[in-house]
């Protein structure tokens, strides 16, 4: 047995020593691009995830969300239920939120979208937008004639924003009118420009809670409080403990606000993903069946040969399968080495999607599944030509 | 010893039936040297790839030192041929990507001796068969007379109880094609090994214990030559 593997061993290294250098680093090239194929569309729906989990939670959302009961339209009691959230361990910011759908005026445009009041020092808390200020400044405790909104909303000078909401050339310091959902209406001087990439956040603005409570009547109530806890992925988590100190809020996380949207994102992903692994992995079979194929059919006379002094023909076989182990072995190698430098290429010069910009996301998890499945199909389409010829009557492959 | 009787062989090429060995009953005793001559297309070449294990006979059988080897399965004919039999072709059959030690030691690797002892082993059968300064050649960087004399290195490596030589010397001019029959010959007397060796050169029948001449796939004429069986 272990004298068998050792002669495999023997034949298919001197095979790979002495054989044509060409075919060995084709063969070589073409496992390594292939395997760059099997982790770059995982890395980047990968990465999609993450961007879209992060601008969630830095712009949007934060980890959670507390609403209003069902059949609630504002939160009662916003202070009280900020210090009770404010003392579980783990939860480093709360912001509540007033929201109002309103439209907005400048220069005879017009643009519908969300207006939020916050308390500034209780969102820089929770999310990153105050960080994110392309010009201008966020909003201060005492504003109460000031606005800050987003890139998007703010727009450029003649040019629309592809169906989003658009006043197309506000600046800091212009004035936009504000029409409330209760009729009253506010001119406010824009203070700030931020923009996030996120263009759910970028078609919004933003007030103080004060200006915001003051023009809709409302009193210590909110439409919502977003919720900042110390480490991302245990929202569930959480979710738990704020229920169980007994608040009787809506409590939501980030991903079951979003309504799915994620899961949906990601099933479609992973359909093109599949569709892509599959198609790899069928060139995979297909190139190095076709290589162990032309292989083992110029050397039909060698395996004749080597069966007619009394090698066993599954030694044989074991040499091609061996051959095609170390080719897979180097081609993941180098593969490993390409997606590197893809993935580096790419933090340097990342994709840009609606949400934000995407970096490849290579988890090991999908490195090792991607060389697992390529020694497999390797295996079979390297063992499959090998045993074909191997299995020939010794005569007729010695005479070729 | 081996034991061959009634042994027939019939190839179907499409609607024709060629019957190649048509009925060959033989012995060859341990230690003799014996040539199988005879025309082109007498049977010489499918009795000794019967007798070698590389064909299987339409009917007949065969043993080799007792051993029934027609009801072998294929990987007892392999070990077999490994352990019992070394084989000489015409056109030498080397590896092409092993050098001329490599190829040699190829089937001691395989029956797992220890590698002290098959590089020795080998190394010194080429020394005896001339080539103790080509070991570390390539086919392709070695003549005619030296590539069979790989291969009749190989076929001694594992001290075979029977060298079976299909036309060795069919590619080598007369001087080269001298100095194989010599080792042969030399083997035989020395060593006592069992050689059936296939020829069509008349001057070879000088180098045979007994000629066994085969017509049409029979046996025509058997002839005591060298020193008698």
């Amino acid at each position: 047995m272990f004298s068998g593997i050792r002669v495999s061993a023997f034949l298919a290294w001197k095979s790979i020593q002495r054989g044509s250098r060409g075919t060995f680093a084709l063969t070589i090239m073409i496992i390594a691009l292939i395997f760059v194929n099997l982790v770059f569309l995982p890395s980047i729906i990968s990465g999609v995830v993450v961007t879209f989990e992060t601008q969630s939670i830095d712009f949007d959302l934060g980890n959670l969300v507390v609403e209003p009961r069902e059949g609630s339209r504002y939160i009662d009691g916003v202070d009280g239920l900020q210090r009770r959230l404010e003392q579980i361990p783990g939860i480093t910011g709360t912001s509540p939120r007033i929201a109002a759908g309103v439209t907005f005026s400048y220069r005879g445009r017009s643009a519908a979208s969300t207006l939020y009041g916050i308390t500034p020092e209780d969102e820089r808390s929770v999310t990153r937008i105050a960080d994110y200020m392309t010009a201008g400044e966020f909003l201060s405790g005492g504003d109460t004639d000031a606005i800050v909104i987003g890139a998007t909303l703010a727009g450029t000078e003649g040019e629309e924003a592809g169906g989003l909401p658009s006043l197309e050339g506000v600046g800091v310091g212009d004035s936009i009118e504000v029409a409330y959902p209760n009729g009253l209406a506010r001119t406010y001087r824009v203070k700030g420009i931020f923009e996030t990439q996120s263009f759910g956040v970028d078609t919004a603005a933003f007030v103080t809670a004060r200006e915001m409570s003051g023009v809709l009547g409302l009193d210590d109530q909110a439409s919502m409080i977003l919720v900042k806890t110390a480490v991302n992925g245990r929202e569930e988590e959480y979710k738990t403990e704020i229920l169980s100190y007994g608040v009787q809020e809506d409590v939501w996380t980030f991903r079951e606000k979003s309504g799915g949207f994620v899961d949906q994102a990601i099933q479609s992903f992973n359909i093109i993903n599949a569709i892509s692994t599959l198609v790899s992995l069928i060139i995979a079979i297909v190139v190095v069946f076709i290589v162990i194929f032309i292989n083992t059919v110029n050397r039909r006379r060698q395996i004749g040969i080597l069966k007619a002094i009394g090698i066993d023909q599954q030694i044989i076989i074991n040499s091609y399968v061996l051959q095609v182990l170390f080719i897979t072995a180097v081609g993941a190698l180098v593969g490993i080495v390409l997606n590197a430098g893809v993935s580096a290429y790419l933090t340097a010069y990342p994709l840009v999607f609606p949400g934000g910009p995407v970096y490849p996301d290579v988890e090991a998890s999908a490195i090792l599944r991607s060389i697992a499945s390529l020694f497999a199909v390797s295996v079979v389409a390297g063992y499959v030509p090998a045993w074909r010829i191997a299995r020939e009557d010794i005569l007729t492959a010695i005479r070729g | 010893m081996i034991v061959a009787e009634n042994l027939t062989r019939v190839y179907t090429m499409g609607n024709v039936e060629v019957r190649a060995l048509a009925g060959v009953s033989l012995k060859v005793a341990k230690g003799e040297f014996v040539g199988i001559m005879g025309a082109s297309g007498s049977g010489k070449s499918t009795l000794l790839h019967i007798l070698g294990l590389l064909d299987r006979p339409t009917s007949g059988s065969v043993t080799i030192d007792g051993t029934d080897v027609l009801g072998l399965s294929d990987h007892r004919r392999t070990l077999f041929r490994l352990n019992r039999l070394g084989y000489v072709f015409q056109d030498y059959a080397l590896i092409g990507e092993l050098t001329a030690l490599e190829n040699v030691y190829l089937t001691p690797l395989v029956r797992g001796t220890p590698k002290d002892e098959y590089l020795e082993r080998s190394a010194d059968i080429l020394r005896r068969v001339g080539l103790g300064d080509r070991m570390d050649h390539r086919q392709s960087e070695l003549s005619g007379g030296e590539q069979q004399r790989v291969a009749i290195a190989r076929a001694l490596v594992n001290s075979p109880s029977i060298l079976l030589a299909d036309e060795p010397c069919a590619n080598l001019d007369s001087q080269t094609s001298k100095s194989i029959l010599d080792l042969f010959a030399r083997l035989n007397e020395e060593l006592d090994q069992t050689i059936v060796m296939v020829s069509h050169e008349d001057w070879h029948k000088e180098y045979f214990c007994r000629v066994v001449t085969l017509r049409d796939g029979l046996i025509e004429e058997v002839t005591e030559c060298r020193k008698g069986a």
